[in-house]
C-alpha cells in the first residue's frame, strides 16, 4: 500500500511540474517586484531541483499540510474540509438507494433469466451506464426545475434559509432530490448488472440445489442461500465505492451547483489552483487505497472461507 | 443438471463429428449474436451513426452546399425548419451539420483512445502475465498506481496542464485522444494478464515450448490470440466509456474546442437558462446523439459478452 | 413389503434452443419399502433427471416433466402443487448429491444447514433440532460431532463433508432416500465406508434407497433390484443376482464384460463401442443398435417394448421376443 501511494505521489507530483509556471504564478500579485518575487521563490523552495521540491511537498504532505489554495486563499486542507462533506452526504444518499434499488432487481433480473422483466432491467442498466450524467442532469433541470418548477435548480439550501434540525433536513433533501437521481440511475445500473451476474453464477452451483431439495421455500432459497453467496463479489465493490463517495459526482455537483468537492475542483482546473488540485488528487487517491483495504476486510468478514487464512 | 451438462457437451462433439453442421468459433457467434435482437438494435444503431457520421457532412456540403462553419445570417439562433432541420445555433451555423461532424469527432476519438489502450494494454498485460515472478509483480503495482487515481479528475488535471501549453485546437483532439487512451489500459491489462497466466500453463504452450519458440513469438502468436475474445469485448465497450469521458470533458470546455465541434461542447449552452428553456434544439439533439451512440454500442457489446462466452448457451 | 414410490411412463424433456432432448423417455420404475434399487447407466442416459423428476428438482425451464404419473404414499406427485412437493423434499424423501465439495453451502456451517432441515419439517425448536443435529452428525459417524456442528463446510474433508450430508439428507427419517453417485466423487476407501454407513443406516431406519450410479461394483455391494437405463429408456430390470448371474440386453452385457473381475485371467476389457447417441438425434429403432454387436433388421425399425421374460426380469430388447 505505501510503495502504491508514493507512486501516486510522485505522478501528481510530475504533473504539476509539467505545467507551465510554477506554483507562484497562480497566487502572485502582479504587481509584486521581482525581488520580492525571487523571495518568495527561495522560500518556497522554487528555485530547487525538482526532487528536492518534492521532499519539501511529501514532508508537508505527511504533516496534513498540503499548502495553501491560490484561488480560496486559505490552507487546502481547511477547503477540502468545508467541501467533502456535503459531496460525501449527497453520495452516500444515492449509495444506499442505489444498493436499496440495485440488489433485488438485480436478484429478479437473475432469477427469471430471458423473462420481460430480465429484459426490461437488462434494457434499464443500459440506459443509466449510457446516459451522459450531465446532459440527463440538464434534461432533469430543464423538465422538473425549469419547465414545471417542482425542484430547485441548484444548490443544498433555500438561499438565506436559516431552518434547523428537520426543516433544514427537508430542505436539504428537497434539494437533493434531481442530483440523487441523476447519480442513482448511473450506480443503479453498474451494480445491478453486476449483481445479476454473480446471481447468475451462483444459482446453478450445487448447493442452492441442495437448498431446494431440503424443501425450503424458494424465496429462502434465493434470498438466503443463494444471495448471501452472489453477495461476496457484490460487496467488494463496496469498498471501492469509497472514493466515489467523495468525488465520483464531479459532474453531477457542478451542474446542481451542489457545493461538494467537485464544483470546487472545476474551480481549481479553471484557475489552475495547483495546490488544491494536488491536494484533492492526493486524498482520493489514499481514499482509494483505503477502499481497497476495506474490501478486502468485507470480503474476509462475509466469506468464512477467507476468514481462515 | 450435472447430467444435462454433460449430455450437451456431447452433443456439441457428436455435431463436430459430422461434416454437414460443423460451425467455426466466429459463425457460432455470429449465429447467437444475429438471433440476440437487442444487440442486433445496437448494431444497426451503430451503424446508422457511423454512415450519417462519415458521409453526411459530405452530402450536406455537395448537396446543399452546407459546410460546419458557414454562418447564415439570417437564421440567428432559428428553430427547426426546412432549410436547417434542427435549427441554428447562436452564430447562425446549422446544427445538423455539426452535428454530423461532431459524430466524426466523438467517434474518433473513441475508436482512436480505445485502440491505444487496447495495445497498451494487451502488450503490458501479455508481459506481465508471460514473464510473471518480478516482471509481474512490478507491472501489477504499476497498474495499481495507476487505478489508484480517480479517473476523471486525473482526466481533468491532464487536460488542464494541457491547456496551459495552449495547444492549437486542431490538434487538442489528439492530445484528447491519447490522455484517454493513456488513462484506461489498467483494466484490460489486468484481464489480459489473468488469462495468460492460466493459458500459459496449458499444454499446447508446452509444444510452443518444446519447438524453442522466442518469447516475443509466443506471446503475440500463441497467447494474445487466444485472449482475442474478452479483449474485443472490453475494447467494445471501452469506446462507450471514451464517447463518455470525451463528451464529459469537452462539455466542460477542457477536451475538444471551438470551432471544432463535438456532441459534448455542443451541450455545453444549455447551462444559459434560456437556451436550455427555450431553444431545445442547440443542446437536446446533441446529447441525444451522445445517449444513442453509446447506447447502441453498449447493446451490442453486451450481446457480443454474451455470444462470446460458451458458459451462456441457452 | 408394499410399493413406496412407483413411476410409471415418465417423460421429462427439456426445451433447448437446438431442440427437444428427450431426457427421460417413457420411464417406468418402482422402489418396494426398506429395497435399495440401483439405477445404472452411463453419464446422460437420464438417471439423474429421472431422479431429479420425483422432487421435480429439474431445472424449469429449459426441463419440463411432460407426462406420465409418480405415485409416491399413494400420492401422484407431478400433479401436486410447489407447496405439497415442499414439503416431501427433505422430509420424506431427500437427496444426496454427487459432488459434497459443492453440495453443502459454503457460507453456512454444517449445523445451521441440518438445523434448517430439521426446523422447516419437524415442529422444533432451534435448541432442540441442534441437539438432533449433533445426533445426527455421531450418528454418521463424524467424530467430535459438537464441534463439527459449528464448522463451515471447507474445513472439513470430502468424506466428512458426505457423511454430513448424509446427516442432513437422514434428519427428517425420510421414507425414500435419493443418493445420485453418492460416492463418485470420493477417494476409493472413503467410498467403501460411506457404502457401509448408508447400508447401516438403511438398515436401522428402514429407509428405502434410490442409488444412482454408474459403477456396477456399487450396485453388486448395495442394490436389491436394479435398473439399466440406457438413452433416456429403461433397457433391462431384475433383482440383484439375476442381473449379474443371467444379463440378457446386449448393452448390461457390455456393461458386465467392462467390469473388472478379481483372479480372471484377462489382458484387456472389453468395451461397448460407439457413443451414446446424440439426444438430439436418436437413432431410428432401438437407440442401442448402432453399437449393439447382435443387431438385428427388426432391430434398426421398431423400437422395442420393455417385456418380462422371466419372474421379475424384464428387458426391451428384440433378441428376446421369440422367447417370450
Amino acid at each position: 500500500m505505501i510503495p502504491v501511494l508514493i507512486g501516486v505521489s510522485i505522478i501528481i507530483f510530475l504533473i504539476f511540474q509539467a505545467a507551465p509556471g510554477d506554483a507562484l504564478t497562480g497566487m502572485m500579485d502582479p504587481k509584486m517586484s521581482y525581488e520580492t518575487k525571487q523571495k518568495l521563490r527561495k522560500q518556497l523552495h522554487l528555485d530547487e531541483p525538482g526532487i528536492i521540491q518534492y521532499k519539501y511537498w511529501v514532508q508537508n504532505v505527511l504533516k496534513g499540510d498540503f499548502g495553501e489554495s491560490f484561488y480560496f486563499k486559505q490552507p487546502v486542507g481547511k477547503v477540502m474540509n468545508t467541501y467533502i462533506w456535503n459531496s460525501f452526504y449527497l453520495s452516500l444518499a444515492s449509495f444506499i438507494l442505489s444498493v436499496l434499488i440495485a440488489i433485488p432487481i438485480g436478484v429478479i433480473s437473475a432469477t427469471r433469466q430471458y423473462s420481460f422483466m430480465d429484459y426490461f432491467f437488462t434494457v434499464f442498466a443500459l440506459i443509466g451506464i449510457s446516459m451522459p450524467s450531465f446532459f440527463f442532469g440538464l434534461l432533469l433541470i430543464k423538465w422538473f426545475a425549469v419547465d414545471i418548477k417542482l425542484f430547485p435548480v441548484s444548490g443544498m439550501m433555500t438561499a438565506g434559509s436559516t431552518a434547523v434540525g428537520f426543516a433544514k433536513f427537508k430542505d436539504v433533501m428537497y434539494h437533493m432530490t434531481l442530483p440523487l437521481i441523476v447519480l442513482t440511475l448511473g450506480s443503479v445500473a453498474g451494480l445491478m448488472r453486476y449483481t445479476r451476474s454473480s446471481m447468475l453464477e451462483v444459482i446453478r452451483q450445487d448447493y442452492v440445489r441442495t437448498a431446494r431439495a431440503k424443501g425450503l421455500r424458494e424465496k429462502v432459497v434465493i434470498y438466503k442461500h443463494a444471495l448471501r453467496n452472489a453477495l461476496i463479489p457484490v460487496v467488494t465493490i463496496f469498498g471501492m465505492w469509497l472514493p466515489g463517495l467523495f468525488s465520483g459526482a464531479m459532474i453531477t455537483e457542478a451542474i446542481f451547483n451542489w457545493p461538494g468537492i467537485g464544483p470546487i475542483e472545476l474551480l481549481a482546473v479553471n484557475n489552475r489552483d495547483y495546490p488544491l488540485l494536488m491536494g484533492i488528487n492526493m486524498l482520493l487517491a489514499f481514499l482509494t487505497l483505503l477502499g481497497n483495504l476495506i474490501a478486502d476486510v468485507t470480503y474476509a468478514l462475509v466469506d468464512p472461507r477467507i476468514r481462515l487464512k | 443438471m450435472a447430467e444435462l451438462k454433460k449430455n450437451t457437451n456431447k452433443n456439441v462433439e457428436l455435431k463436430g463429428a459430422k461434416k454437414e453442421d460443423i460451425m467455426s468459433p466466429w459463425k457460432v457467434v455470429k449465429h447467437r449474436l444475429r438471433r440476440n435482437k437487442l444487440a442486433m438494435v445496437g448494431l444497426y444503431t451503430l451503424l446508422f451513426m457511423i454512415i450519417l457520421a462519415i458521409f453526411g457532412p459530405i452530402v450536406q456540403k455537395y448537396v446543399f452546399g452546407i459546410t460546419m462553419e458557414k454562418i447564415d445570417l439570417y437564421n440567428i439562433s432559428a428553430p427547426p425548419s426546412l432549410k436547417h432541420p434542427l435549427g441554428t445555433d447562436e452564430v447562425g451555423r446549422d446544427i445538423l451539420t455539426r452535428l454530423m461532424y461532431g459524430g466524426r469527432i466523438s467517434l474518433t476519438v473513441g475508436i482512436v483512445a480505445v485502440s491505444i489502450s487496447v495495445v497498451i494494454g494487451s502488450i503490458i498485460g501479455g508481459i506481465s502475465g508471460y514473464y510473471g515472478g518480478v516482471v509481474d509483480g512490478i507491472i501489477m503495482r504499476l497498474v495499481d498506481i495507476f487505478m489508484c487515481f480517480p479517473f476523471f479528475p486525473l482526466l481533468l488535471m491532464l487536460a488542464a496542464v494541457l491547456s496551459d501549453y495552449k495547444v492549437d485546437p486542431k490538434y487538442r483532439i489528439y492530445f484528447v485522444m491519447i490522455i484517454i487512451g493513456i488513462l484506461s489500459w489498467t483494466g484490460l491489462a489486468r484481464i489480459v494478464r489473468g488469462q495468460i497466466l492460466s493459458l500459459r500453463e496449458q499444454e499446447f504452450m508446452q509444444a510452443a515450448e518444446a519447438l524453442g519458440l522466442r518469447d516475443r513469438r509466443k506471446i503475440f502468436r500463441h497467447l494474445l490470440p487466444n485472449t482475442f475474445a474478452s479483449i474485443i469485448v472490453s475494447a467494445t465497450l471501452g469506446i462507450g466509456s471514451a464517447i463518455l469521458s470525451e463528451s464529459a470533458l469537452s462539455y466542460l470546455g477542457l477536451g475538444v474546442t471551438p470551432p471544432y465541434p463535438s456532441w459534448g461542447q455542443m451541450v455545453q449552452v444549455a447551462t444559459d437558462y434560456y437556451v436550455m428553456q427555450y431553444e431545445y434544439w442547440k443542446w437536446i439533439p446533441p446529447g441525444v446523439c451522445i445517449f444513442l451512440t453509446v447506447m447502441a454500442i453498449n447493446l451490442f457489446g453486451d450481446g457480443l459478452r454474451d455470444a462470446l462466452d460458451p458458459k451462456l448457451k441457452r | 413389503m408394499g410399493e413406496l414410490l412407483s413411476i410409471k411412463n415418465l417423460k421429462t424433456y427439456f426445451y433447448t434452443e437446438d431442440g427437444v432432448i428427450k431426457a427421460v423417455d417413457d420411464v417406468s420404475l418402482s422402489i418396494r419399502e426398506g429395497e435399495t434399487l440401483g439405477v445404472v447407466g452411463e453419464s446422460g442416459c437420464g438417471k439423474s433427471i429421472t431422479a431429479m423428476s420425483i422432487l421435480k428438482l429439474i431445472p424449469n425451464p429449459p426441463g419440463k416433466i411432460v407426462d406420465g404419473e409418480i405415485i409416491f404414499d399413494g400420492k401422484d406427485l407431478t400433479k401436486a402443487t410447489d407447496e405439497e412437493i415442499r414439503k416431501i423434499r427433505g422430509n420424506k424423501i431427500s437427496v444426496i448429491f454427487q459432488e459434497p465439495m459443492t453440495s453443502l453451502n459454503p457460507v453456512f456451517t454444517i449445523g445451521d444447514q441440518i438445523i434448517e432441515a430439521i426446523v422447516l419439517h419437524q415442529n422444533m425448536n432451534k435448541e432442540k433440532a441442534r441437539e438432533k443435529a449433533i445426533d445426527m452428525l455421531k450418528l454418521v459417524g463424524i467424530p467430535r460431532a459438537d464441534e463439527v456442528v459449528d464448522a463451515y463446510p471447507h474445513e472439513l474433508s470430502g468424506g466428512m463433508r458426505q457423511r454430513a450430508m448424509i446427516a442432513m439428507a437422514m434428519a427428517c427419517n425420510p421414507k425414500l432416500l435419493i443418493a445420485d453417485e453418492p460416492t463418485t466423487a470420493l477417494d476409493v476407501t472413503i467410498q467403501a465406508q460411506i457404502l457401509d454407513l448408508m447400508r447401516d443406516l438403511k438398515n436401522k431406519t428402514n429407509t428405502s434407497i434410490m442409488l444412482i450410479t454408474h459403477d456396477l461394483g456399487v450396485v453388486a455391494e448395495m442394490a436389491d433390484h436394479v435398473v439399466v437405463m440406457y438413452a433416456g429408456k429403461v433397457v433391462e430390470e431384475a433383482n440383484v443376482y439375476e442381473i449379474f448371474k443371467n444379463p440378457m440386453h446386449p448393452y448390461t452385457l457390455g456393461l458386465l464384460e467392462s467390469k473388472p473381475i478379481l483372479n480372471q485371467d484377462k489382458d484387456r476389457l472389453n468395451s461397448i463401442p460407439g457413443q451414446v447417441p446424440n439426444p438430439l438425434n436418436m437413432p431410428e429403432g432401438c437407440y442401442f443398435h448402432p453399437r449393439c454387436s447382435k443387431a438385428m433388421d427388426i432391430c434398426r425399425r421398431e423400437q422395442p417394448e420393455l417385456c418380462s421374460v422371466k419372474d421379475g426380469h424384464r428387458v426391451a430388447c428384440h433378441l428376446y421376443r421369440e422367447v417370450k
